[in-house]
């Protein structure tokens, strides 16, 4: 461990803009291109995390479809945020309702397993909305319909909305690494966080009564698990195409830094709320529209004004950073960026002992 | 005596007995600061609960409720706007019972959009130097009785807005009722605590003098929580021995009193003997 005095060097060197007072900021690039929304991580997630009483609604880790309403449903319309880059005022936000989140619900397997039901298998009552409900609709009209999945974890921001909204300093984000967490011994359940957060990924545990959220596994991202080996999240270890990449945004030696301020090809989600999230995405790639008889034309099949929507205008200048390097090892040439977005390494692509010795 | 002389003493009289009455009782009934809440001492051992026999031999005061400052969301929109406030004391407990108008009966937090009913007695931890309203300050800390329809009582510590923390071992109870319907409806809430409790930061129920006291409620069916509340200001039991009251009044009173009456006294004396002399 350094002095704080050589750390606050540390940051100050760094080109990177992390939060004041923050050591080092931990970040994770999902590769949009590879996830096939097996909810994999979703269930590494509910089955380390949010198994206990009054957590059965929350899922820290979700994938949803886009286009759809997400998780929470309509999330993207419920406010908070700031309301500008200066983050002196923040937005106004909403506590989703219970339903737009959707409840766990219960289903017939009794009936069926032991009483010799010929029921299908389906939830005993009341499931109209849950997470997934609209999962593979998208949008678009045959041949050319669209959709593509899109993994949500806390974004642990550089300017956390979540933490400002908190009277009682319950929300914090961690000098080492910049995890955002709820202290539970300060959290008396008032909930402004979960509105502040224009993600809304923060979630009221309706037995503890307080708000939790993802902790960016910071257990096992110490060692403290069994074997006292550092792990990624548990949601980028699990995942079967290995989309995920984790590491530090200041370790500029790394793939993430890279990706995000050398090529700029991995974006925030909805940068307009002005929290500067630590999630990047590599914007999905579609195949070009097809005509009626099956031809392939050059027009975007994801409309790029919604991709926009989703990640902002550095969108543009991304897909064609990406679509120029493709070009090259089309042409046999080298690409960094290729091989980066290809790496199977695990120790390129978590990252997460590079700051240790400090 | 002639009957006029009878009927001069018995005016005389009735008027001294006026005039003594007047000299108690004024001090209580129109002289009462509008801040001070008086705390009637009673042998009746048990009042912990709302509805207990006693209660309406306790006098109420009518305390004013007014939205909070507050830096939060909606800090401005709370709809409680008076609390009755009664307190007595036995040589045991203190007890304060509040009854505010409440439509709707909150008592659930188990919703992410619900939120319970609650209220809250706030004293300075040191009753010497007033802190500041708004849950006191650093230097200057407040002791909560604290209750919630959902989860109950609590007793605090607050140096602050934000600053709240929790007694591990709380020495007060709270028990509450809420009763009738629609614009009737009320919530009526009491507290106790033992005289003689004592711990570190807690206030100090055994004291001669003034002790300061506010209130707040919170309208869960509102949104109302952390500080968007209703709060009233400072006000103060009478704590301390023998007639309660500034003591200067009702001697001024006594004073006046027995002047009138040694001087109906004599001038009905003078009559007297000047109607003997006749
Ligand atoms: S995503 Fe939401 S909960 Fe996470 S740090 Fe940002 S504002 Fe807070
Ligand atoms: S585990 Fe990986 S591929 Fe599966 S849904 Fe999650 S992010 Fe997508």
């Amino acid at each position: 461990m350094s002095t704080d005095q050589q750390d606050d060097q540390g940051s100050e060197d760094s080109l990177v803009d992390v939060a004041e007072g923050i050591d080092h900021q931990v970040a994770m690039v999902m590769d949009l291109n590879k996830c096939i929304g097996c909810q994999t991580c979703t269930i590494a997630c509910k089955s380390l995390w949010t198994e206990d009483g009054g957590s059965e609604y929350m899922y820290w880790n979700n994938v949803e479809t886009k286009p759809g309403e997400g998780y929470p449903r309509g999330w993207e319309d419920s406010g908070g945020g700031w309301q500008s880059g200066e983050h002196s005022e923040r937005q106004t936000g909403e506590i989703p309702d219970q339903e737009d989140y959707g409840r766990a619900w219960e289903f017939n397997h009794n009936e069926i397993m032991y009483e010799g039901s010929d029921e299908p298998l389906r939830p005993r009552e009341g499931a109209e909305w849950g997470p997934n409900w609209d999962e593979d609709r998208g949008a678009g009209e045959y041949p050319n319909s669209y959709y593509f999945y899109l993994p949500r974890i806390c974004n642990h921001c550089t300017h956390p909305s979540c933490v400002e909204a908190c009277p009682r300093s319950a929300l914090y984000k961690r000098e080492e690494d910049g995890i955002v967490l709820v202290d539970q011994e300060r959290c008396r359940g008032y909930r402004y966080c979960v509105e502040g957060c224009p993600y809304k990924k923060v979630y009221y545990n309706t037995v503890s009564k307080k708000s939790e959220k993802c902790i960016f596994c910071y257990p096992r991202l110490e060692g403290e698990g069994p074997d006292g080996e550092t792990y990624a999240p548990a949601c980028a270890e699990e995942c079967p195409p290995q989309l995920r990449m984790v590491g530090f945004l200041d370790d500029e030696d790394g793939p993430i830094y890279k990706l995000v301020e050398e090529y700029e090809v991995a974006l925030p989600l909805h940068p307009e709320f002005q929290t500067q999230p630590n999630v990047y995405y590599i914007p999905p790639f579609a195949p070009g529209q097809h005509t009626e008889d099956g031809e392939t034309v050059d027009i975007d099949r994801i409309p790029r004004q919604y991709l926009r929507e989703l990640f902002g205008d550095g969108v543009d200048e991304a897909l064609d950073t990406i679509e120029r390097e493709r070009q090259r090892t089309r042409q046999g040439e080298d690409s960094e960026l290729m091989d980066l977005l290809q790496d199977k390494n695990p120790a390129k692509q978590y990252r997460l002992g590079v700051f240790d010795d400090e | 005596m002639t009957s006029d002389a009878v009927r001069t003493a018995g005016l005389a009289a009735v008027l001294a007995t006026l005039v003594l009455v007047s000299s108690v009782a004024a001090p209580l009934a129109s002289a009462r600061p509008a801040h001070e809440i008086p705390v009637t001492e009673t042998e009746r051992a048990d009042l912990s609960q709302p509805a207990a026999a006693g209660w309406e031999d306790v006098p109420a005061s009518d305390v004013a409720l007014a939205s909070a400052p507050s830096g939060v969301p909606n800090a401005d929109d709370t709809t409680v706007e008076t609390v009755h406030v009664q307190a007595a004391r036995t040589d045991q407990r203190l007890f304060v019972r509040l009854e505010w108008d409440d439509a709707t009966r909150d008592v659930s937090a188990d919703d992410p959009r619900t939120f319970a009913d609650a209220a809250a007695v706030q004293f300075p931890t040191n009753a010497s130097a007033r802190p500041p309203i708004a849950m006191g300050g650093p230097g200057n800390k407040v002791n909560v009785w604290f209750w919630s329809g959902a989860t109950g009582s609590q007793e605090l510590l607050a140096g602050g807005a934000g600053s709240t923390t929790a007694f591990q071992n709380p020495a007060i109870e709270a028990n509450a009722t809420h009763s009738g319907s629609g614009g009737n409806a009320t919530w009526a809430l009491v507290y106790s605590r033992p005289l003689n409790a004592t711990g570190e930061n807690r206030t100090a129920l055994q004291t001669d003098g003034d002790l300061d006291v506010a209130f707040a409620v919170w309208n869960g069916s509102n949104g109302e929580r952390a500080g968007q509340k209703a709060v009233s200001e400072w006000h103060y039991f009478p704590f301390g021995p023998g007639p309660q009251g500034p003591p200067y009044e009702t001697l001024l009173w006594t004073v006046a009193g027995v002047a009138i009456v040694a001087v109906v006294g004599v001038t009905t004396f003078g009559i007297y003997r000047t109607r003997e002399g006749n």
